[in-house]
């Protein structure tokens, strides 16, 4: 019994300090003690890491993170394709993180370097994650927070008007047009809040459409989170559209794009933007 | 090892304008959700599917086609090089880097002064550009005199601006993905307008392409043997130039960069003709057209209601010529 | 004798180095002069001068006027070019190629006549290439290539032929109509100025002009003794003319 007991709390003391997590590839990450100087090369993990209190331990991050405040004095690493390995190492981590399809990753392991890829891409990846970097971070309170944020979704959904719900929905992220589609993030949210997805999921995730199918769906709203999107009234035929000719178009300023795009601890913020949209709040209309 | 080529030219005008019908018939009925003819569907909304998305696309298409086959065919009467394409001069990444610096000028400042940048629209900047880099060329190589330094300035001037748009990609990452877009090629955006722009623009190109046709053909002789004929050769130079630059830029602003289809349009007629350029320009035209026609229902029927890039599918169409062409002549 | 191309203080300057330096020439009219020299005398530079398609300085006549005073099309009218190593136009029918001879007297954007199509006949006929009118010129073997662009040259119908190296890959029997071709072309009042390598084929012409490093050496007729030793002298004497059969021939002396 004793024995057990004696297991047990050696089992937990190991366990408070050394850390074993597998990242998104497969690949277990061993930390025999939780990480003093952390590099992110993702914003959104940037922001989670952040979220958990961990933004004192943040020694660099890549150049898209700019939130919160706090991320904005780092030093600038590089973006998704170009992280700049040099200063990475200067900086001495204990841990970086990046995106699964980061070149970084094996160069950065033949350094030495201990290296986690993580890229939430749905809204369960992102519990997920929520986990393991709780786990990293050694952060207690992990599940209380996102129990905060999940009912932050839940609340800004309920907002919503009850006639309001099953509004159709067509959510631009970049012109092409690419759309976001069900399986994406800012699909999962909208449904979350009430919104009908125009594009299935069986797209993939951000399908670069035919146009004609956005004008033969004839969406209620139109939410573009890229100002660089040709003109709506310009492009053939969409002038037909009930979310053009009703001017119930929301054009998401830089800002509110990275809140909505970055799956991430502003998810309840991105879900409250959405809903602000949908009953017509938002201040941005069509150009 | 070509066989005597007698057949006249004419029936194979009157092929490809039929393949053109069909393919324009087949573009009205492929749409968002693959083959889907509404002709038979009553409907005031199926009526404006047809007249206002799908038709215009189509023969928009066509337009830029013929277009970027025309200037395909001077460029290579012209530098008298069958390996030379309408993008020789530069205005491929001429188009590029106008198309980035106004998405950067959008996205600065997007209230301010953006009446003008609008008005412009990506069309007009990816116009500018590619004619901007023309003119830069000549510049560089110093008039018309030399085709020769006409061709390495082309080169040059290509790889100078290809570098820059890279460069004002690197500065503004937001931009990449409308660049991407613009890149790879679509018809998706092409309305009325645009299509009556196209029309104009290849009207007249076409005109005065084959008021010239002489001068190219003597031109295939040799410089010397030209001007021996009575050619003028510097103002023939410049407007056949300025035929190519307006010709290429008016497709590349509309559809983007579309690869291969002046290199190959060319070609094509010539293994099927041995025609004057009296001929082949009109010609290559019709192929230009249709391959790029056929390339985009193409792109819209594979993966409806997803699009594929139209320049991805014009790249494998004609690379498959060429390796065809490669392994057809043994030398 | 009239003057068909007169040359006063011609130079020539290309990439630097003085190709011709003060030429003064003279050419009859309705003669045929040869043109001959070693390597980098300079002969094709002086054909191309005379027929304008270099920049010069100097003065050139052709038949009693400046030659800038003809024009682009009247100087395309006066005078027929044949150049050495044409490339090109391979992709285009025998019978078209031949057709863009006419382009001088064709109005900008008419097409061919009668008369064009029948000088096209005449010379391609005069040439031996009509039987395969239809075959694009790429696929001809270099002989029936060169009588091909011969043919072009000839349709132009100008009273100045001007040809280097005419008898690139023609075979004796070839060789021999082309020959036959000039002296028709003399006969019927027509001027002919050809260069030529083959010292033989020169001696047939009616003058001959010696050229030596960018200088006219000699100018004289065919049958001069004077002219052949001339001839011989800027060879280097590495070659003799000797009378056979009623011709000259030049013989290699080893």
């Amino acid at each position: 019994m004793i024995k057990w007991l004696c297991l047990l709390l050696c089992a937990f003391a190991l366990q408070a300090a050394a850390v074993q997590v597998v990242d998104d590839r497969g690949v277990a990450v061993d930390l025999p003690q939780p990480p003093r100087r952390i590099v992110s090369m993702l914003p959104s993990l940037t922001e989670l890491v952040c979220e958990l209190g961990g933004c004192e331990r943040l020694v660099g991050v890549d150049n898209y993170s700019n939130w919160p405040p706090a991320a904005q004095k780092l030093p600038r690493l590089g973006g998704l394709e170009d992280a700049n390995i040099e200063m990475i190492v200067a900086l001495k981590p204990d841990l970086v993180l990046l995106a699964y399809s980061s070149r970084a990753m094996a160069r950065l392991e033949s350094l030495g370097v201990k290296a986690m890829a993580l890229e939430p891409k749905t809204i369960a990846d992102l519990r997920r994650v929520w986990e393991q970097m709780g786990h990293v971070l050694g952060a207690s309170d992990a599940q209380r927070l996102w129990d905060r944020v999940d009912a932050g979704v839940t609340a800004a959904a309920r907002s919503l008007p009850v006639s309001l719900r099953g509004t159709t929905v067509y959510f631009e992220v970049n012109s092409g047009p690419y759309a976001a589609s069900e399986g994406s993030f800012i699909g999962e949210l909208l449904a979350r809040v009430g919104g009908a997805n125009i594009v299935p999921g069986n797209l993939g995730p951000f399908p670069k459409l035919n146009p004609e199918f956005v004008v033969r769906a004839d969406p209620q709203v139109i939410m573009i989170s890229d100002r660089n999107s040709q003109a709506l009234k310009d492009r053939p035929g969409w002038d037909r559209i009930r979310a053009v000719r009703t001017g119930r178009v929301c054009m998401f300023t830089p800002e509110q794009g990275d809140v909505l795009v970055r799956p991430g601890p502003r998810m309840a913020q991105a879900a409250r933007l959405m809903v602000d949209c949908l009953t017509g709040r938002l201040k941005e209309t069509a150009r | 090892m070509t066989v005597s080529a007698v057949r006249s030219p004419a029936p194979l005008a009157l092929m490809l304008l039929g393949v053109t019908a069909l393919l324009c018939a087949g573009g009205v009925a492929v749409g968002s959700l693959g083959w889907e003819p509404l002709w038979s569907r009553a409907g005031d909304a199926s009526a404006a599917i047809l007249w206002d998305i799908r038709l215009p696309r189509t023969l928009g298409a066509w337009f830029a086609g013929a277009l970027l086959g025309l200037a395909g065919a001077v460029a290579q009467g012209l530098f008298r090089n069958p390996l030379a394409d309408p993008y020789l001069l530069g205005s491929a990444t001429g188009a590029a880097l106008g198309v980035a610096v106004l998405l950067v000028l959008i996205g600065v400042a997007p209230a301010a002064g953006s009446g003008w940048i609008e008005g412009l629209g990506l069309t007009g900047a990816a116009f500018a550009g590619a004619v901007a880099a023309v003119l830069v060329t000549l510049g560089l190589a110093k008039g018309v005199q030399h085709t020769l330094r006409l061709l390495l300035a082309g080169v040059v001037v290509g790889m100078v601006f290809g570098a820059l748009a890279a460069l004002v990609m690197f500065w503004v990452p937001d931009i990449m993905r409308a660049m991407q877009a613009f890149l790879l090629g679509t018809t998706g955006f092409l309305g009325w307008a645009s299509v009556g722009l196209l029309a104009t623009l290849f009207a007249i190109s076409l005109a005065v392409a084959v008021a010239f046709s002489r001068a190219l053909d003597a031109l295939a002789l040799g410089e010397t043997t030209a001007a021996s004929l009575g050619i003028a050769l510097g103002p023939v130079r410049v407007v056949l130039i300025g035929v190519m630059a307006l010709a290429t830029g008016a497709a590349v602003a509309q559809v983007g960069l579309v690869a291969f289809i002046g290199l190959v349009a060319p070609h094509l007629v010539r293994a099927a003709v041995k025609p004057t350029h009296r001929w082949l320009l009109p010609l290559a035209a019709l192929t230009g057209g249709v391959l790029l026609l056929a390339a985009d229902v193409l792109a819209r029927w594979l993966l409806a209601p997803q699009e594929l890039p139209v320049g991805v599918l014009t790249a494998v169409l004609g690379g498959g010529y060429l390796l065809w062409l490669m392994h057809r002549r043994p030398s | 004798m009239s003057v068909a191309l007169l040359a006063e203080g011609l130079r020539v300057t290309l990439g630097g180095a003085e190709v011709l330096r003060g030429i003064d020439l003279a050419l009859p009219a309705g003669r045929w002069t040869a043109i001959v020299g070693p390597n980098g005398a300079g002969k094709t530079t002086l054909l191309k001068a005379l027929a304008q398609l270099l920049p010069h300085r100097g003065r050139v006549q052709l038949l009693d006027r400046e030659a800038s005073a003809w024009g682009h099309r009247g100087r395309a009218r006066l005078l027929a070019w044949l150049g050495q190593n044409q490339g090109g136009a391979e992709d285009l029918l025998a019978r078209d190629v031949v057709m863009l001879g006419r382009l001088p007297h064709q109005p900008w954007l008419g097409a061919p006549g009668a008369a064009d199509g029948a000088a096209v006949e005449a010379a391609m006929r005069e040439t031996q290439c009509w039987d395969w009118r239809d075959r694009a010129l790429g696929s001809l073997s270099g002989g029936e290539r060169q009588r091909v662009l011969l043919a072009r040259a000839l349709a132009v119908q100008a009273p100045l032929l001007l040809m280097d190296e005419p008898l690139a890959n023609l075979d004796p029997p070839h060789q021999a109509d082309w020959l036959r071709i000039v002296r028709r072309h003399v006969e019927r009042g027509g001027t002919a100025l050809s260069v030529l390598h083959e010292i033989t084929m020169a001696l047939h012409a009616d003058e001959i002009v010696v050229m030596d490093a960018g200088r006219i050496v000699h100018q004289g007729r065919c049958a001069d003794g004077g002219t052949h030793a001339a001839l011989e002298s800027v060879f280097q004497r590495r070659i003799s003319v000797h009378s056979l059969a009623g011709q000259w021939v030049a013989l290699p002396n080893e």
